[in-house]
C-alpha cells in the first residue's frame, strides 16, 4: 500500500507517546467528599457511569465535529472510555498544519486525508484510516431562492408527498451559465453574470448580488475544494481533467466563477442556519448531513420541519467520504469504535449522515426509515443525475492553488 | 427544625461552591490571557468578571484604536477580539491563515437618520426602499450630513466604506481593482461632517454634535444603544440600505495556540445561551447562538450582505481615495466644451442632457453616485474657433447648478474647433486656481466632436504645457471625451501626455462618458 515509502523499516502503527490514561479531574477532586462527588456526577450528566478510566483524545477536525460534539455521541464515547478534545479548522488546513501531538485528525473528505496519509507514509509513519459514514455535497438555500431558480428553469422540484418540496435538483450547467452571463441560449458579456434581481421578475428575493454559490475558503476547506471539483467536472464536459496542463487551464477558466464571492467566510453551515443566513448568503455549499441534522432537530423541537430552508441537489452529484485518520493507538481504537459500534452508527444516522454502503447516491435504508418515521421528506435521487469524478489528488491540489491563490503546502518536503 | 434547615443550607452552599470551583477551574489555577481588543468590545467589560469566575480564564483586554488595521504583535497578545478580522485577513494573509476564529455576535453596518430626513428621502424613492445611492445623492445635495468613523482606523468606518464602494460599483460581486473609482464616492464623501478614530468615540461625538449632523453610519448595535440612551433629542431611524451591507461578526482569534484550552473554555462560555442573551441585552448585537430569542429590535432582516473584496489592493485604493475625513480639500473640474457648429441639434441636446443628469436629473444608481455635489467647484469653458465663455461656480445649492446649466444652454456656436487653444485655457485656469489653493484637486474634461482646425496647433499646446510649473503639470490631468468626428489618436495622445485617459462615447452616450470621468482617476 505504501509503495513509495523508503525501505528499511517495517510498516507499523506509529505511537508517538504512551497513552495518557488519567482519572477525570472532577472525580479526583470529588473523592474525599463522596456525597458531593455524587452530586457532581449528577450535575455533569455522567450519572451511574462505571468509574473507569477515560482516555483523552486530541483531535483536529472540520465540519465533522458536528458528530463528535453531539451530546449523545459524547456520552456514548464516554461510555467506552473516550473523551475527544477538538481543535477546529478546515480540512485542507488540517492536512497542511503540523499534527504532531494529535491522536486523530478527521478531514471532511478524501483529498485532505490522502495528503496526510501520503505524507506520513513518506515519513515512514503510516496511519490507519476509518470511514465511518458519508455525506453528499449540496447547495443549501431558502424557499424563495429555490423558487426563483425553478421559475428560471434552472431548478426542478423533487417529488414530494403533498406540501411544499424540501428538495430540488439544480441543473449545474444552467446555474453556471447564469454566472457566465448566459441565459436561455443568449450570451452577453461573460464577465457580466446575472444577478438575482435580473431573473426574479416578481421581486421575491430583492437581491442585486450575482447568482453564485458561496463556499468557505477554498484554501482551507474540503467542501469548497469539492465544489471546485464539481464545477470543473461540469465545465469540462462532465469529465475530470487528467493532465496537469488540462487541469491548470481549466482552473483558470473556472476561477472567475469561484472568486466573485470575494473574501470567503468560514462557518458556512452555521451561517446558513442562523436567522440572518438568507441575507448573508442565499446559496451555500454545505454537506447534506448538516441540513438533515437541522431538519431533524427542528422537527423534534417544533413538531414540523423548517419550511424555509431547502436543498438544491446539484445535477452532478458527489458524495464526500470523511476519513478519520488515526495517528496513535488510541486514535485507532476510537476510529474502530466509531466505524463499528452500532449505537454510534445509529446516532450518526440521526445526525443526518449516510452509512458507508450508501455511496451509490441512494439514501440508505436506515436513514430513509428514520426520516420517514419523523415525517421528514426523504431526498430521492433523480435517475438523470451524473456522478461527478474529482481530479486526481495532485491535479486537484494544483487547481485549488490556482483558484484560491493559496500558498504552497508547508511542511511537505 | 430550624437547625436542620440551616444545616441543609450549609450543605447546599458547600455543594454550590465546590460545583463552581470544579466545573470552572478544572485545575484550579486562573489563566490570564492578554487580549488585543477593538474599542467596540469595551462594552463587554462587565462580563469578564463572570467569565473569570465561571471558567477560570481572566481576559485582560487591551483596547487599541488600531486593533483592526494593524497585525497583532504576537509577543504581546495571546488572543485578539475584534469587530471584524477582514482587514487583517486581507493584508496579513500569512499571519491569519489557520488562526482559530470564533464569531461571538454580529451586527450590520447601517445608517441611522433623524426621522424627518428619513421621511424626506423615502418620499423621493419609489417604494421607500432607500439605497446607498440615494444616501450618496442626498449627501451630495447637503440633505444628509453624516458621521462615520475614520475607515483608516476603525472597523465600522472601513466596513461602511467597502459597502458604499461596492454598491457604487454596482457589479453585484466583490470589488476588483478595476472597479475601484473614487469618482463615485466624492458625492457621498462630501456629506460627511463628523468622524472619529473609534466606534465608541464616534457615538460620543454624534451625541455632542447632533445639531449639526443628521445621520450616523455605524453598527446597528451602536444606533440601537444610542436610541435606548437619553443622549439624543431625536431618535435615529435605522435604515438598512437595500443595495446591501457589510456584517461584522466580532471574532475571537487565538493568536497563541499554546492557550487553546483556555480559548476553548472562553468561546464555549461566550456562546452559551445565557451569556449570549446577556451580550445581546448589553450590546444590542445579534446573538450567534440560534437558541436565544431575539430582542424585537433585532428581528428586522439584516439586509443583503455585499461580497467583501478579497484583494488587498482594493482596500488600499479605497482608503487612499477616501483620504483623511478631517482634512477635506476642494475638488474642481474644468469642463472644456466644444460649441462649434457641428454640435448643433442632437449633439447639443445630448450635452445638455449630460449636464442635467450630473446636476441631479439622472435617477439611476450610477447617476446618484456621480452627480455634482455641494462644495465641488465647477468651471465650464465653451469654445469654438476660440474660447467663447468661461463660467465657474462653487456648488452651494440648486441655484449654482442652474447657473451652470444656463451657460451650457446658451447658443452662441463658433465657426471652427480650437481644441488645443481650449485645453491651453484650461491649464491657465487650473494654474491660477492652484496658485490660490495649492491643495485643490483639479482635473480637465475636454469634450469635442471634431478635429482641431483653428487656434493653437497641438505642438504649440505641448510646448506651452511643458512650460507650466511642474506642480501644475503633475497634478492636473486631462480626460478627453471623444465624440462624433473628433481625432481619437490625438486626444489619446493628449491624455497620455497629461496623465489622464480618453473616454469614448461610441457604444455608450455622452452622459455615460461624463459619469465615467468625474475627474479623479
Amino acid at each position: 500500500m505504501f509503495a513509495n515509502r523508503p525501505a528499511a523499516e517495517e510498516p507499523r502503527l506509529a505511537v508517538t507517546r504512551p497513552p495518557r490514561r488519567r482519572l477525570r479531574r472532577v472525580l479526583a477532586s470529588a473523592l474525599p467528599v463522596p456525597v458531593v462527588g455524587l452530586v457532581l456526577l449528577v450535575a455533569s450528566g455522567n450519572l451511574l457511569l462505571p468509574l473507569r478510566q477515560v482516555v483523552d483524545i486530541e483531535a483536529k477536525m472540520a465540519s465533522k465535529r458536528d458528530f463528535f460534539q453531539d451530546p449523545v455521541v459524547e456520552r456514548l464515547l464516554m461510555k467506552h472510555g473516550f473523551r475527544v478534545r477538538i481543535t477546529n479548522m478546515g480540512s485542507r488546513e488540517i492536512a497542511k498544519q503540523d499534527y504532531e501531538g494529535y491522536d486523530v485528525v478527521f478531514p471532511s473528505g478524501q483529498p485532505a486525508a490522502d495528503l496526510i496519509s501520503r505524507e506520513r507514509a513518506r515519513a515512514n509513519r503510516p496511519v490507519l484510516l476509518y470511514r465511518p459514514f458519508v455525506s453528499p455535497i449540496v447547495l443549501a438555500t431558502y424557499r424563495e431562492y429555490a423558487e426563483v431558480l425553478t421559475a428560471e428553469g434552472a431548478a426542478k422540484r423533487l417529488s414530494s408527498s403533498g406540501g411544499r418540496p424540501m428538495y430540488y435538483t439544480l441543473d449545474m450547467r444552467q446555474f453556471l451559465d447564469l454566472a457566465r452571463g448566459k441565459r436561455k441560449g443568449a450570451q452577453r458579456d461573460p464577465k457580466d453574470g446575472y444577478r438575482w434581481d435580473e431573473i426574479d421578475r416578481n421581486d421575491h428575493v430583492r437581491n442585486g448580488n450575482k447568482i453564485l454559490a458561496q463556499t468557505s475558503d477554498i484554501c482551507e476547506s474540503n467542501s469548497a475544494g469539492t465544489y471546485l471539483g464539481l464545477v470543473a467536472f461540469v465545465e469540462h464536459g462532465n469529465d475530470a481533467p487528467d493532465s496537469e496542463a488540462e487541469a491548470e487551464q481549466l482552473a483558470r477558466k473556472i476561477k472567475p466563477l469561484l472568486v466573485e464571492q470575494g473574501l470567503p467566510s468560514s462557518e458556512r453551515a452555521e451561517t446558513y442556519l442562523s436567522p440572518d443566513g438568507q441575507s448573508i448568503a442565499p446559496v451555500s455549499v454545505i454537506y447534506e448531513h448538516q441540513f438533515l441534522a437541522h431538519q431533524i432537530g427542528y422537527e423534534a423541537e417544533k413538531g414540523a420541519t423548517d419550511d424555509e430552508r431547502v436543498l438544491l441537489y446539484p445535477s452532478t452529484r458527489f458524495v464526500t467520504e470523511p476519513q478519520l485518520v488515526a495517528l496513535t493507538g488510541d486514535g485507532a481504537r476510537l476510529g474502530e469504535l466509531v466505524s463499528e459500534n452500532r449505537e454510534l452508527q445509529d446516532r450518526a444516522m440521526e445526525l443526518g449522515f449516510r452509512s458507508r454502503n450508501a455511496t451509490s447516491g441512494a439514501t440508505s435504508d436506515e436513514l430513509t426509515r428514520f426520516l420517514t418515521e419523523r415525517q421528514i421528506p426523504v431526498p430521492t435521487t433523480s435517475a438523470d443525475d451524473t456522478r461527478a469524478v474529482l481530479p486526481s489528488l495532485p491535479l486537484l491540489e494544483k487547481m485549488i492553488e490556482i483558484v484560491g491563490d493559496c500558498p504552497d503546502r508547508t511542511g511537505n518536503q | 427544625m430550624r437547625r436542620g434547615a440551616g444545616l441543609l443550607a450549609l450543605c447546599l452552599a458547600l455543594v454550590a461552591t465546590l460545583l463552581t470551583a470544579c466545573s470552572a477551574a478544572d485545575g484550579g489555577e486562573t489563566v490570564r490571557l492578554r487580549v488585543l481588543a477593538s474599542p467596540d468590545l469595551a462594552v463587554l467589560a462587565p462580563l469578564l468578571g463572570d467569565l473569570k469566575a465561571e471558567t477560570g480564564v481572566d481576559l485582560r483586554l487591551d483596547h487599541r484604536a488600531d486593533a483592526e488595521t494593524k497585525p497583532a504583535d504576537r509577543d504581546r497578545y495571546d488572543l485578539a477580539w475584534l469587530s471584524s478580522d477582514r482587514y487583517l485577513r486581507l493584508t496579513a494573509k500569512a499571519a491569519t491563515r489557520g488562526v482559530q476564529r470564533t464569531p461571538t455576535m454580529t451586527s450590520p453596518v447601517v445608517i441611522g437618520m433623524k426621522p424627518d430626513v428619513a421621511r424626506k428621502l423615502r418620499a423621493q424613492v419609489p417604494g421607500g426602499r432607500l439605497t446607498w445611492a440615494d444616501i450618496a445623492d442626498a449627501a451630495a445635495t447637503g440633505t444628509v450630513r453624516f458621521g462615520m468613523a475614520d475607515p483608516r482606523h476603525a472597523g465600522s468606518g472601513l466596513a461602511a466604506l467597502v459597502g458604499v464602494a461596492t454598491a457604487a460599483a454596482g457589479t453585484g460581486a466583490a470589488l476588483r481593482p478595476e472597479d475601484v473609482s473614487c469618482d463615485r464616492l466624492r458625492g457621498f464623501r462630501s456629506g460627511q461632517n463628523l468622524t472619529a478614530d473609534t466606534g465608541p468615540a464616534l457615538v460620543d461625538s454624534y451625541a455632542d454634535h447632533q445639531d449639526e449632523t443628521n445621520a450616523l453610519i455605524t453598527y446597528e448595535s451602536d444606533l440601537l444603544a444610542l436610541n435606548a440612551s437619553d443622549r439624543l433629542d431625536d431618535g435615529l431611524e435605522i435604515v438598512r440600505p437595500a443595495d446591501g451591507m457589510v456584517l461584522a461578526d466580532f471574532p475571537l482569534l487565538l493568536l497563541d495556540p499554546a492557550h487553546r484550552t483556555a480559548y476553548d473554555k472562553v468561546t464555549q462560555w461566550l456562546r452559551r445561551d445565557s451569556v449570549q442573551r446577556h451580550i445581546m441585552q448589553r450590546t444590542l448585537r445579534r446573538p450567534v447562538n440560534t437558541a436565544v430569542t431575539r430582542d424585537a429590535r433585532l428581528r428586522e432582516p439584516v439586509g443583503n450582505a455585499l461580497f467583501y473584496p478579497d484583494q488587498p489592493g482594493v482596500v488600499a485604493a479605497l482608503l487612499a481615495d477616501y483620504g483623511d475625513p478631517d482634512r477635506r480639500t476642494t475638488s474642481q473640474v474644468v469642463f472644456l466644451l466644444d460649441f462649434s457648429g457641428s454640435m448643433r441639434g442632437a449633439r447639443m441636446a445630448a450635452l445638455r442632457e449630460a449636464f442635467a443628469g450630473l446636476s441631479g436629473g439622472d435617477l439611476s444608481a450610477s447617476g446618484k453616485f456621480t452627480r455634482f455635489y455641494r462644495g465641488e467647484r465647477l468651471t465650464v469653458v465653451r469654445f469654438g474657433e476660440r474660447v467663447l465663455e468661461e463660467k465657474t461656480v462653487t456648488v452651494t445649492g440648486p441655484d449654482d447648478l442652474t447657473a451652470l446649466a444656463r451657460t451650457v444652454a446658451r447658443g452662441g456656436y463658433g465657426d471652427a474647433t480650437a481644441v488645443w487653444s481650449a485645453l491651453d485655457r484650461g491649464y491657465t485656469t487650473a494654474a491660477r486656481e492652484l496658485a490660490v489653493d495649492p491643495d485643490r484637486s483639479i482635473s480637465l474634461v475636454l469634450m469635442t466632436d471634431g478635429e482641431n482646425n483653428a487656434g493653437l496647433a497641438y505642438a504649440e499646446f505641448v510646448r506651452r504645457h511643458q512650460a507650466l510649473p511642474t506642480a501644475v503639470r503633475a497634478a492636473v490631468h486631462t480626460y478627453p471625451v471623444h465624440f462624433g468626428e473628433a481625432d481619437a489618436d490625438e486626444l489619446r495622445r493628449a491624455a497620455a501626455r497629461t496623465g489622464g485617459r480618453m473616454v469614448d462615447t461610441a457604444g455608450s452616450s455622452l452622459s455615460e462618458a461624463f459619469k465615467e470621468i468625474r475627474g479623479c482617476h
